[in-house]
């Protein structure tokens, strides 16, 4: 064998390479710094305008009043336990709905059905989260509260019942993903274990799989909590909106009104530096607070339990994927516990939400478990399959229901000129094209900041990671970020774009509000797709001399992309959908022509099927038809990520 | 020692957050010669060979101690950079870890980062770095086939003609064969044979007998100490230290 002569130049000092890789760091870390900035700002706009309310009205009066009535003459009144406690009960209710359900539903995905039968179920379930939330809460007005007037012979359905049941529904797709995902990565080996000391199959999924799967279902019951509580456009448009304490209080066919649904309602109404406007800042703080607290009960419940089943302690197997679920660093950690403290005064009636959570499926198990325990196995198990598939098939067919009532009474009003011309008299005839071109503006321009700030955050994150107190901080703000209700964003995007950038009711300031909104989750994804490059590929390009950018970009990048650009579809589809956001930053309700500058308003279409099923009366069809088209277009914008990730899944191995 | 030495460590320490791995090693590896490391499993023969190419800067909470020089200068000191190292002092990791990409993209990366685009010249590298790992014949029909669908020696081939390809003076093997059957193990110390006509070759093992078939000097390490280092024939047959002398001979926990 020859020897050839050595072809590249050999510095004999070892210099580091030029300036490039610098210009790269400082990019992608002033990228993730603007992560941090914007969760600054929105928590010093919130306080800002939130504060003068506590020294006001007083921190007590404010926290532990009884009466909401901002407009009250001759003395407004702002205590909002109403709002407070209108927020548990329909927490409380969707949990109790949600849970059961979806727990079943997950078990009978996961270990149940027959393969086929999970390919299709999965994604379909998948791409229900999809649904906006305003054509939940327009089924839920037509349909829903109707039934439940009729139904339970009151003057209106628009109740607390009414409330739960949309938003137990919408958060079932989230609890059945989350939990599935748990009860999947239980390793074969633990199931096999079990059956093979004679164990019927229901006694292992009771005893075996479900524990093991714990942490994981765990974190779906709060993940579906958390989407509960701070969602506001489904409520606000089923629950009455009456701030008042039900009584008696399990009176579930009493209006209440939440502390989203106030936001929502008020904001649009209040002049800006009026003690209601503070008041409304007041309670965002206070929102943003529980969901905070929410989040941090998350984080520490799965910690613990991962502890416990720490993969060391369980015969060293690997890690479950779910285990994989967002970790709070510890800087988040010791700063969450002191607002803690703070704010568990104001939400000792919290956690009885997630305690009804548990109940709801301790309650499935239990009885399994118990009452059955002098019946044979195998009868024990036929009951418990039953339960379990009849479980399944409701949540199927609610979902079938809501689907094909949209569709069936949408799709004929679908026409040319319904989708090219714009809306006349308010909406009940004409089309809804400056709707749908207002809504692809929003979200172009919204997906044109969060993707490249995005992306930047997460590389720098996930591969620059060695500032230790920096990088600490800039994950403390994505996990801050994340966890926060969108009409909390829609308040910021008010006070600092609208009123204090002095931009208006404007195409741009609901652009940057909706990036905002969806930049948390573009950062998580892409951390996670990146996160699943196997090290070994990094170190075997690091090993020939590649700089870090170079590692980045050639090795670590390319296979990560699938799992990039799902998280893109998912948030394009998300940015599309959502409304509490652009409610008061960027949307009119009619507008023959298309904006003209970046500071004109726009109309979208979350928006004006809102406004339509709500404050237009005889826009039947123009109703459904807008439903659909927005419907059509976010389950697209999902069909397409899905479709994509389980695509790659299945053709990647390492 | 009788041969000039290009890379030597001068009381090197290392500490994995609390857990020191590495205390006071001071070893000089000669040019030109293949280098084993052994010991039993968690003794730090990693932890040391990683130094040498500074693959334990990309680990949290590692921090490290004394001197490591090469060709006179510590590659450790401030001014000094990793990547350039790296270039010159190659290695291939215990699991073959080719990238996702083509047969022929995994051995061209190399030499594409560093500037070399002609596309007859990467022509030329990817074959003659294919053809020293023995893998040529094997995959001259496929090159653009996914490195990936590979079998796990081929791979492993596949990587050390990487390594190769960027024609580093240190070549750095990790339990290189652990994955291996005994046909590609034997392809593979063939290979570290014709390589240490060129390179310097420090290779980690478990294998006594492919210790000493392979190598010309031998080190010894327990508890994150060298204990012993010297020409193979003398540590086999003539072990200085008791240590040694047990494992050496099997008598060992
Ligand atoms: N990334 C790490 N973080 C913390 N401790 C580590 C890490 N890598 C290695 N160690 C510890 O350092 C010590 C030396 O590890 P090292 O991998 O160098 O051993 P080894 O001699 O290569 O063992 P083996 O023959 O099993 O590969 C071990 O005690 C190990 O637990
Ligand atoms: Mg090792």
């Amino acid at each position: 064998m020859t020897l050839s002569p050595r072809r590249f130049a050999k510095p004999g000092r070892l210099i580091p390479a030029g300036t490039g890789e610098t210009v790269i760091r400082v990019l992608l870390l002033s990228c993730a710094g603007l992560a941090v900035i914007t969760i600054f700002f929105i928590l010093a706009f919130l306080l800002r305008d939130g504060y003068p309310i506590f020294l006001e009205t007083g921190t007590t009066d404010f926290l532990f009043g009884t009466e909401w009535n901002p407009t009250g003459y001759p003395v407004a009144q702002f205590g909002i336990i109403p709002l407070i406690a209108g927020t548990l009960c329909v927490t409380l209710g969707a949990m109790a709905i949600a849970v059961p359900l979806g727990i079943s539903c997950a078990i009978c995905i996961a270990r149940l059905a027959p393969p086929a039968v999970r390919a299709v179920v999965k994604p379909a379930i998948e791409l229900l989260a999809g649904i906006p939330s305003v054509v939940y809460g327009f089924f839920g007005l037509i349909v829903l509260t109707d039934w439940i007037r009729a139904t339970f012979g009151v003057p209106s359905g628009e109740s607390w019942l009414a409330g739960s049941i949309i938003l137990g529904i919408m958060a079932l797709p989230t609890i059945i993903s989350v939990s599935e995902d748990a009860i999947s990565c239980v390793p074969r080996e633990f199931a096999e274990g079990s059956l093979a000391l004679g164990a019927t199959h229901w006694q292992t999924i009771a005893r075996v799989i479900v524990p093991g799967a714990l942490p994981g279902i765990s974190a779906a019951v709060i993940l579906g909590m958390g989407r509960a509580i701070g969602e506001t456009m489904a409520v606000l448009m089923v629950t009455g909106n009456a701030a008042i304490i039900p009584s008696p209080l399990w009176n579930v066919l009493s209006p209440v009104r939440t502390l989203t649904g106030t936001l929502g309602i008020e904001m649009g109404e209040v002049a800006a530096g009026t003690m209601h406007y503070h008041a409304l800042f007041g309670v965002a703080v206070v929102l943003l607070a529980i969901t905070l607290v929410v989040n941090l009960a998350a984080t520490t419940i799965i910690g613990r339990l991962r502890e416990q089943y720490a993969p060391g302690k369980m015969l060293g197997r690997a890690v479950p994927g779910i285990l994989r679920v967002p970790r709070l660093s510890p800087g988040v950690r010791e700063w969450a516990q002191k607002v803690l403290l703070v704010a568990i005064l104001s939400l000792i009636g919290l956690p009885f939400a997630g305690i009804a959570g548990y109940c709801g499926c301790a309650f499935l198990f239990s009885l399994a478990a118990l009452s059955w325990r002098r019946v044979t196995p195998r009868t024990t198990q036929k009951i418990a399959f039953f339960l379990i598939s009849a479980a399944t098939a409701a949540v199927l067919l609610i979902l079938a229901v809501i689907l094909s009532d949209i569709l069936v009474k949408g799709l004929p009003a679908l026409s040319i000129e319904f989708l090219t011309e714009p809306p006349r008299d308010l909406g009940r005839s004409g089309g809804i094209f400056p709707a749908i071109v207002g809504t692809l503006y929003l979200v172009a321009g919204a997906i044109g900041l969060a993707l490249p700030l995005g992306i930047g955050a997460a590389i720098y994150l996930s591969e620059y990671r060695t500032e230790g107190r920096l990088t600490k901080i800039v994950r403390t703000g994505t996990e801050l970020l994340n966890g926060t209700p969108s009409i909390v964003f829609g308040l910021f995007g008010f006070a600092f774009l609208v009123l204090f950038l002095k931009f208006g009711v404007s195409l741009i300031a609901g652009q940057i509000t909706l990036g905002l909104m969806i930049l948390p989750t573009v950062i998580r994804t892409t951390e996670e797709a990146l996160k699943g490059v196997p090290v070994s590929l990094r170190e075997g390009s690091l090993a020939l001399g590649a700089t870090q950018w170079q590692t980045v970009s050639r090795v670590v990048i390319p296979p990560a992309v699938p799992g990039i650009v799902t998280g893109a579809i998912l948030s394009i589809g998300r940015a599309a959908g959502e409304t509490a956001p652009i409610l008061f930053t960027a949307v009119v309700f009619s507008q023959r022509f298309l904006p003209d500058s970046p500071f004109s308003p726009v109309m979208a279409l979350p928006y004006h099927l809102y406004i339509l099923a709500t404050n237009i009366p005889g826009a039947g069809a123009n109703r459904y038809g807008t439903a659909v088209v927005l419907l059509l277009l976010v389950i697209l914008f999902y069909a397409v990520a899905i479709g994509i990730r389980t695509h790659y899944q299945k053709n990647t191995h390492w | 020692m009788s041969h000039d030495t290009i890379i030597a460590t001068e009381g090197l320490n290392l500490w994995y957050g609390d857990t020191r791995a590495l205390a006071d090693v001071s070893i000089q590896v000669p040019d030109r010669k293949v280098t084993a490391l052994i010991g039993p499993s968690g003794c730090g023969k990693s932890t040391l060979i990683r130094c040498f190419n500074r693959m334990n800067d990309i680990l949290p909470g590692c921090r490290i101690e004394g001197k490591v020089i090469f060709h006179g200068e510590n590659i450790y000191d401030n001014g000094a950079d990793p990547v350039s190292l790296r270039r010159r002092i190659g290695m291939v990791f215990q699991k073959p870890n080719p990238f996702p990409k083509s047969i022929y993209e995994n051995v061209a990366y190399g030499p594409r980062i560093h500037g070399i685009r002609d596309r007859r010249i990467l022509d030329s590298i990817v074959e003659e770095s294919l053809r020293r790992a023995a893998l040529w014949d094997e995959v001259r029909d496929r090159l653009s086939r996914s490195a990936t669908s590979l079998s796990g020696g081929q791979q492993q081939r596949l990587c050390i003609a990487r390594t190769l390809a960027v024609e580093p003076e240190v070549i750095l093997m990790d339990e290189p064969c652990s994955a291996l059957d005994p046909i590609a193990t034997a392809k593979v110390e063939g290979l570290i044979d014709e390589l240490k006509k060129q390179y310097c070759v420090i290779i980690v093992t478990h294998n006594m007998q492919q210790a000493a078939r392979v190598s010309d000097y031998t080190g010894f390490m327990y508890l994150g100490r060298l204990i012993e280092f010297g020409g193979t024939t003398q540590i086999f047959e003539s072990p200085r230290d008791e240590l040694t002398e047990n494992y050496i001979t099997g008598r060992f926990g």
